[in-house]
C-alpha cells in the first residue's frame, strides 16, 4: 500500500528510504540496508537477537515498524566497533567466552549497551535481569555475565 | 617449540567476525535474482491427501512456482529406512509435514500463496502415542508396523545376578522430548549453475551427510551437488542428518533454475519436528549389601514419530551405553523403537544418554539411600576405570569419573550441605548429584569414523586448513587451530580453517558423537607434523644443515645448535616453491581410529576414547507453588587434555543449562498430534535469569589415543543435569519424579499425596 | 503481515477524528508491541493504523502535592519506571514497571497501550486498581474520567468505546499511612509472562489495617478485587495466620483462568500463596518460617 517517506540516521549516517506501512525495522535494516548483523530468531520479540538501540535505547527490531523510526536515531551491531576498534564489550565477549554460535550475539551486545548505559556497575543479579530479554543456547550465559562484569570492572560501563 | 598453544584458554577463531555481526549464516546470504520459499504444512495428524488445488495460488502475482508432492521424485530418503520424500506424497503422517511449497519473488508473497493453495484431506485415524501405536490393531504409521526397530542385548546372566543381590529396586522412568532451540532457525539458499549442477548454501553439522541425503531425496548423482556450510547457528544434533528444509531448498531451486532461498521461520523450524527421542524406561537393577551392583534389566519403549531417522541408533545408546560407565557383568537390555503420527524425532545433544542417565542416577541415590550410603561412594564404589574393558567389550583407555566424582563433591560442600538438610520451612533446599559417560567418536555411520585434513602452507608461511568437520560455535575451528599453530610454531592468527565445502574439502562425517577433537584433532596433528617436517628438511637443504637440528619458533626456522643458522618461516616456505622440482607445501593426513563396528550382540569397542563427567547441584523447592530453582550448580567433565580451556568451559556451562531447560523449564504441549506451544514465548527456554553461576571444571585425564591426550568435550556435560535435580529435589522435599519435566504441578501433587498417603 | 495504511497525526483531535472517519477499519497503535504480534500473526487485521507516536504530549508525567500523579498513556514501562517522580512517591508503581516483561519491551512498550490491548497476562492492571488510580479517556463528546477498576473488563476487553483513545492514568496524592506491596509468580523462573499476580494497598491505623485493597491479576480474565478478603483483613491485626486466613478468602473468591501455563487450579494455589506472602510481607512478617 502506501509508501513512507523515512529519515533516519543508522550507525551514524544519514538514510533516506521509501518503505511500505508493514515493513518491520528488523527486515528494513537487514533487506534494505543490508546490515544483516541484526538476527531474527524468533518474530515473536522473545529472543532478543534482533535488538538494535533506537536514540540509545534497546529495543527489537522485530517489534518495530521502519515508519515508526523516522527522525531517529539507530545503532546495530555493525556500528558497534571494527576490527582495530572494537566496542570494550565486544572484546570481552570474545575473551571471556560470550559466544558461541554467535547467532544470539548482537541482540546480547545492544542489550548489554543498554544495561550499563543505565547501570555503569551491576551484580551479576543486575546482568541476568537486564538480559532477561535475550535467549542464548550455546553459552549458558556464564561467558556473557563474565564478559559483561568484567567490561563494567574495567571503567568501560559508562 | 614456542609459547604452548593448546591448553590455553583462547577466544573462538571465529569470534572477531561474529561480534561484529558479520558472520555469514545461509539466511543472510542474497543473491542476484534469488526467489524466496514458504512451506504449506499438514494440519492433520493422519490424512489422505485427496486433490491439491493450486491454480490460485500460480496466479498470484510474483509466484514463480508452486509445488506438490506430485512433482518430487519418486525416490525415497532416509538415514537406514527410507521413508521421506521431498513433500508428502499422497499421505501426510504427521501435524506438520510439508504438503506444497510455493516459491515467489519476496517471503510475504509466498506467504500469501500459501493461503491460496487448497487441499482436500480425508481424516484417517491416527495413533498418537507409544500406548494407542501399540495397541491391538493400531493403525500403522507405515505399512511395516509401528515397531520400527527392537534391539536386545544380553550379557552375563541377569536372573543369577538378581539373586546373588542384596537389594532390588524397579521403577519406570519417563523423560519428554526436547527442542533442540537453536537460535538460528533452519535457513539455506540453493542454486543451481548453467551446468544443472546445484549448490547449496546451508546451516548444517556435516556437509558430505547433507550431500548424500541432497542426492538420495533428488535422486540425482552425489557429484552434482555442491554443499557448502554456512555459519552455523547452533546444531545440537538436530542439522546432522534428518532436517528436511534444506531437502525441500534445493528442489525449489532445481524446479525454478534460479536461486532459492528457504528461511524457516520459528514455528515452522518447531514442527518440522526436530526434538529429542521420549522415552519410557523401565529399569531393575540389583545389588549386593556393600553396594555392588549385581545385575541391570532395562526396557525400553521410545518414540520417533513418523519417520525414523537417527532415533534407532539414538535408543541403542540409551539401551547400552551407561553399562559402560560402570563394571557390570549381569546387563540386559530389550528396546522398542515406536511409530507415532506425530513430529519426527532423532538426534539431540547426548544421543540418548539423557534418558538413560535419568533412569540410572535416580535409580543410583534411590538405592545409595536403600543401602544407607552416600550416592557419591555408590557410584565409585562401581565405577570403572582406565585399563578396564567394559562389559560390552568397550576399551577404556582414560577415565577421569573418580577424580569428577571427587571434585564436584568438594565444590559444593557435598557432605556438610546434606547433613544441613531439615526438610522444613515453605522454601526447602536439597542436593544431588549423578555421574555421566559419553563416546569419543562412533562407527555408525558406514563403519567408518576417520578424519582427513588438507593442509596448505603459503609462500608467507601462513597456513589454509581444508576439513568438513563442522564448527557449529562448538569450538572445532578453534581446536584445529590451536594444535596446527603450536605443531608449527607459528602464531594462531596465521591459521585459517575454510568453511566446509564438499567440492574443495576432504571427505568427512562432520560435528556427530563428540568425534571431531578426537579424530580430526589426530588429523590436524599428523598433517602439521607433516608439514613441519617438510619444512625443516627445505629449511636444511637451504641452511646447509640436518633437519633434526632444526625448529620453529615465533614463525623463524633456526638451529639449536648454531645461532648463526637461521631463516624466517616465509623465506623457506618459498624456497619450497622456487627451486627445481618445487612446489607449495600440501599435505594431506587421514586418521582412522582403530575401532570397530560393533557385532551383531552389539560388543566391540566402537569409539578411540570415552568421556566422563558428574554433576553436583542444590535446589530449592517453593512447596506452596511447587517451583523449583537450581541455586548452585559443579559439573566436572573428564575430556582428557583440554585444548582450549575456554570452549570446554563454554560447552560444560551450555550443556548444563540446556539440561535445567529439560528438567524445569520446557515442554512441549501437543493436542491431537498439534503443537500448541509452537513458539519461544511459550515453549520456556531458560533464560540468564532462569540459572544461577554455572561453575565448570575440568579432570584433565591423558587419553592414550587422543591429540595431545585430548578426547570429546561437548556433549558429557549435558547428561547429569536431570537426575541431579531430581535427586536434589528428593533430597528437599522427600519426593521423587519419575516423569520429566520437573513442573510446578507435578510437585505439588506428590506433596500433597506425601500428605495424604491413603487418599 | 498485510498492508495496512499507517497515519501519524500530530494532535490528540487529529487522532479523534481518524477513528471517527475509519470507525472499525482503524486501530490505535502505541508501542506497537503487543498489536504488531497481533497483526503478525492476522488476529487483527485493520486496514488503517492510527499512530499515537507524534502525540508527545501523552508522553509527560506530572506530579503535584495535591492533584497527585499523571502519567501520559503514551509514557514507556521504562519512562515510568525510571521517573524520579514515580520512584519518590510511588515506589510500588515503579517497582512493577521496572520488572515487567524485559529492558527491551520497557523500552518499546506504553503504559497506555498496555491497560487498553487488556490481555490479562501483565502487571499493571490490577497494580494500578490497587493503588485507586483513575484513567482519562478523550472521546469524540470530551474527555472522561473513570476509576481504573471500571476500565479492565474482560479479556481483551476494556471499557473504552469506539472512537475513544486513553490519554492518562491519574494516581491520587500519595498518603503516607498508605502501604503497597506487589508479588508477581512466573509459573517457572523461565516464564515471561506472570501467570498471577497480587496488589495489595492498605491505611495503617494504629497496628491494622483500613481502606484494604487486595487485587489479583493474571489469574483472570481481567484483574480482580477481593473483596471477602479485604473485609476481613480491615482493622485486623496481622499475624501469619491471618495471612494464610486471608489467603484462603482469596482462594474461593477467586474465579481463575486456565490456560497452557496453568490450569484454574494451579492458579488458585499459586494465589493463595501469594496472598499469604504479601500480607505478611506487608506487616512485616517472614512468611518461609510457616507453610500454609
Amino acid at each position: 500500500m502506501s509508501g513512507h517517506k523515512l529519515s533516519l540516521v543508522v550507525n551514524g549516517e544519514r538514510v533516506e528510504a521509501d518503505v511500505p506501512s508493514n515493513r518491520l525495522l528488523s527486515e528494513f535494516l537487514r533487506d534494505d540496508l543490508a546490515l544483516t548483523g541484526t538476527k531474527r530468531g524468533c518474530e515473536t520479540g522473545v529472543c532478543g537477537a534482533c535488538s538494535v538501540l533506537v536514540d540509545g535505547d534497546v529495543v527489537k527490531s522485530c517489534l518495530s515498524l521502519a515508519v515508526q523510526m523516522n527522525g531517529r536515531e539507530i545503532t546495530t551491531v555493525e556500528g558497534l566497533g571494527r576490527v582495530g576498534a572494537l566496542h570494550p564489550l565486544q572484546q570481552q565477549f570474545m575473551e571471556k567466552g560470550g559466544l558461541q554460535c554467535g547467532y544470539c550475539t548482537p541482540g546480547f551486545l545492544m542489550a548489554a549497551v543498554d544495561l550499563l548505559k543505565r547501570n555503569p556497575n551491576p551484580d551479576d543479579a543486575e546482568i541476568r535481569e537486564g538480559l532477561s530479554g535475550n535467549l542464548c543456547r550455546c553459552t549458558g550465559y556464564q561467558g556473557i555475565v563474565d564478559a559483561i562484569r568484567s567490561t563494567a570492572e574495567a571503567g568501560h560501563g559508562a | 617449540m614456542t609459547v604452548s598453544v593448546v591448553g590455553q584458554p583462547m577466544p573462538q577463531v571465529s569470534a572477531q567476525e561474529k561480534v561484529q555481526g558479520r558472520a555469514v549464516y545461509a539466511g543472510d546470504i542474497k543473491m542476484a535474482g534469488m526467489l524466496h520459499a514458504k512451506l504449506l504444512r499438514s494440519p492433520h495428524a493422519h490424512a489422505r491427501i485427496l486433490s491439491i488445488d493450486t491454480s490460485a495460488a500460480e496466479a498470484l502475482p510474483g509466484v514463480k512456482v508452486v509445488v506438490t508432492g506430485d512433482d518430487v521424485p519418486r525416490r525415497r530418503w532416509g538415514v537406514h529406512h527410507k521413508q521421506q520424500n521431498v513433500l508428502a506424497c499422497g499421505l501426510v503422517r504427521f501435524v506438520g509435514e510439508e504438503v506444497a511449497a510455493v516459491v515467489a519473488t519476496t517471503e510475504a508473497v509466498a506467504q500469501d500463496a500459501l493461503e491460496l493453495i487448497r487441499i482436500e484431506y480425508e481424516e484417517l485415524p491416527a495413533v498418537l502415542d507409544i500406548d494407542a501405536a501399540l495397541s491391538e490393531g493400531a493403525v500403522p504409521v507405515h505399512p511395516e508396523g509401528n515397531v520400527v526397530d527392537e534391539i536386545n542385548i544380553a550379557r552375563g546372566d541377569v536372573e543369577a545376578g538378581f539373586a546373588a543381590a542384596d537389594i532390588v529396586h524397579e521403577e519406570v522412568y519417563t523423560t519428554h522430548s526436547q527442542y533442540p532451540g537453536y537460535m538460528e532457525p533452519m535457513a539455506t539458499v540453493a542454486a543451481t549453475d548453467g551446468n544443472g549442477r546445484l549448490t547449496v548454501w546451508t546451516s548444517t553439522q556435516s556437509v558430505f551427510l547433507a550431500r548424500q541425503r541432497l542426492a538420495e531425496a533428488l535422486d540425482r548423482p552425489i557429484s552434482s551437488i555442491r554443499v557448502i556450510q554456512a555459519t552455523v547457528g547452533g546444531g545440537f544434533g538436530a542439522k546432522i542428518v534428518e532436517e528436511r528444509s534444506s531437502v525441500i531448498a534445493a528442489f525449489l531451486a532445481t524446479k525454478v533454475d534460479r536461486p532459492v532461498r528457504l528461511n524457516l521461520s520459528r514455528l515452522d523450524d518447531i514442527q518440522s519436528g526436530c526434538f529429542s527421542v521420549p522415552m519410557r524406561i523401565r529399569l531393575k537393577m540389583g545389588m549386593t549389601r556393600d553396594g555392588t551392583i549385581t545385575a541391570k534389566d532395562v526396557t525400553i519403549e521410545a518414540e520417533c514419530g513418523a519417520y525414523a531417522g537417527l532415533s534407532p541408533e539414538v535408543m541403542l545408546v540409551t539401551a547400552m551405553r551407561s553399562d559402560n560407565m560402570q563394571r557390570l557383568e549381569n546387563v540386559r537390555s530389550h528396546a522398542r523403537m515406536i511409530h507415532t503420527h506425530t513430529m519426527p524425532r532423532g538426534a539431540f545433544r547426548g544421543f540418548g544418554g539423557t534418558q538413560m542417565s535419568f533412569a540410572l542416577n535416580s535409580h543410583m541415590s534411590t538405592m545409595a539411600d536403600m543401602l544407607g550410603m552416600d550416592p557419591f561412594d555408590l557410584h565409585r564404589r562401581n565405577a570403572i576405570r582406565t585399563g578396564d574393558l567394559s562389559v560390552h567389550g568397550w576399551e577404556i583407555g582414560s577415565c577421569g569419573l573418580p577424580e569428577c566424582l571427587d571434585q564436584v563433591s568438594t565444590a559444593l560442600d557435598w557432605t556438610a550441605r546434606r547433613a544441613r538438610n531439615t526438610r522444613c520451612g515453605v522454601l526447602r533446599r536439597g542436593v544431588g548429584m549423578a555421574a555421566v559417560m559419553h563416546v569419543s567418536g562412533n562407527r555408525t555411520m558406514g563403519n567408518w569414523d576417520g578424519s582427513t585434513v588438507v593442509l596448505k602452507v603459503n609462500e608467507d608461511g601462513r597456513v589454509v586448513i581444508l576439513t568438513a568437520e563442522s564448527d557449529m560455535g562448538q569450538g572445532a575451528n578453534t581446536m584445529l587451530t590451536q594444535i596446527c599453530a603450536q605443531e608449527l610454531g607459528i602464531p594462531v592468527s596465521h591459521v585459517t580453517v575454510q568453511a566446509p565445502d564438499t567440492d574443495n574439502s576432504p571427505y568427512c562425517l562432520g560435528s556427530l558423537a563428540s568425534r571431531v577433537t578426537i579424530n580430526a584433532g589426530n588429523a590436524m596433528l599428523g598433517a602439521a607434523r607433516q608439514a613441519r617436517s617438510q619444512i625443516l628438511e627445505a629449511a636444511a637443504q637451504k641452511l646447509g644443515c640436518e633437519a633434526a637440528d632444526l625448529t620453529i619458533a615465533d614463525g623463524v626456522v633456526h638451529s639449536g645448535k648454531n645461532p648463526n643458522l637461521f631463516a624466517p618461516l616465509p623465506e623457506i616456505c618459498r624456497y619450497h616453491i622456487f627451486r627445481h622440482g618445487g612446489e607449495g607445501i600440501l599435505v594431506r593426513h587421514t586418521h582412522d581410529p582403530k575401532t570397530v563396528m560393533m557385532n551383531k550382540e552389539h560388543y566391540g569397542n566402537i569409539a578411540p576414547a570415552y568421556s566422563f563427567a558428574a554433576q553436583a547441584l542444590e535446589v530449592e523447592v517453593d512447596t506452596e507453588t511447587g517451583q523449583v530453582r537450581v541455586v548452585e550448580t559443579y559439573l566436572s567433565d573428564d575430556c582428557g587434555k583440554a585444548i582450549n580451556p575456554l570452549t570446554v568451559h563454554g560447552q560444560s556451562a551450555g550443556a548444563a543449562v540446556q539440561a535445567v531447560g529439560w528438567t524445569l523449564y520446557e515442554e512441549l504441549q501437543m493436542e491431537g498430534g498439534r503443537v500448541m506451544n509452537g513458539n519461544l514465548a511459550d515453549y520456556t527456554m531458560p533464560t540468564a535469569e532462569a540459572v544461577p553461576t554455572m561453575h565448570s571444571d575440568i579432570v584433565e585425564t591423558d587419553e592414550p589415543n587422543g591429540p595431545l591426550g585430548a578426547k570429546g568435550a561437548s556433549e558429557t556435560a549435558i547428561l547429569p543435569g536431570a537426575p541431579a535435580i531430581a535427586n536434589a529435589v528428593y533430597d528437599a522435599i522427600g519426593v521423587r519424579i519419575t516423569d520429566l519435566p520437573i513442573t510446578p504441578e507435578k510437585i505439588l501433587a506428590a506433596l500433597a499425596a506425601k500428605e495424604q498417603p491413603h487418599a | 503481515m498485510h498492508s495496512f495504511e499507517f497515519m501519524e497525526p500530530t494532535t490528540l483531535a487529529e487522532a479523534l477524528r481518524l477513528l471517527a472517519t475509519h470507525e472499525d477499519d482503524a486501530c490505535v497503535f502505541a508501542g506497537g508491541t503487543a498489536l504488531l504480534l497481533a497483526m503478525r500473526q492476522r488476529m487483527m487485521v485493520p486496514e488503517i493504523v492510527v499512530s499515537l507516536g507524534r502525540l508527545h504530549d501523552l508522553r509527560t508525567i506530572g506530579w503535584t502535592p495535591a492533584g497527585g500523579l499523571r502519567i501520559g498513556a503514551l509514557a514507556r514501562h521504562g519512562d515510568v519506571a525510571r521517573s524520579e517522580l514515580v520512584q519518590q512517591h510511588y515506589p510500588m508503581l515503579a517497582g512493577v514497571a521496572a520488572g515487567l516483561a524485559n529492558p527491551q519491551v520497557r523500552n518499546q512498550a506504553t503504559i497506555g497501550g498496555n491497560l487498553c490491548y487488556a490481555d490479562p497476562a501483565t502487571d499493571p492492571p490490577s497494580c494500578l486498581i490497587a493503588m485507586g488510580a483513575e484513567v482519562t479517556i478523550a472521546g469524540p463528546d470530551g474527555e472522561r474520567r473513570i476509576p481504573m477498576r471500571t476500565f479492565s473488563v474482560d479479556f481483551f476487553t476494556t471499557a473504552l468505546e469506539p472512537g475513544e483513545i486513553l490519554t492518562g492514568i491519574l494516581l491520587p496524592p500519595p498518603d503516607p499511612q498508605r502501604l503497597g506491596h506487589y508479588r508477581r509468580h512466573l509459573r517457572t523462573a523461565a516464564e515471561h509472562r506472570p501467570v498471577a499476580n497480587v496488589a495489595l494497598t492498605a491505611r495503617r491505623v494504629g497496628s491494622a489495617w483500613d481502606e484494604v485493597r487486595l487485587v489479583v491479576g493474571a489469574a483472570t480474565p481481567s484483574p480482580q478485587s477481593m473483596t471477602r478478603a479485604e473485609a476481613y483483613l480491615a482493622g485486623r491485626a496481622i499475624t501469619l495466620d491471618v495471612a494464610a486466613e486471608a489467603a484462603s478468602l482469596v482462594a474461593e473468591e477467586l474465579a481463575p483462568i486456565s490456560d497452557g501455563r496453568g490450569d484454574a487450579a494451579f492458579r488458585r494455589q499459586v494465589v493463595r500463596a501469594a496472598t499469604r506472602r504479601i500480607v505478611a510481607e506487608a506487616a512485616g512478617l517472614d512468611w518461609k518460617e510457616t507453610a500454609a
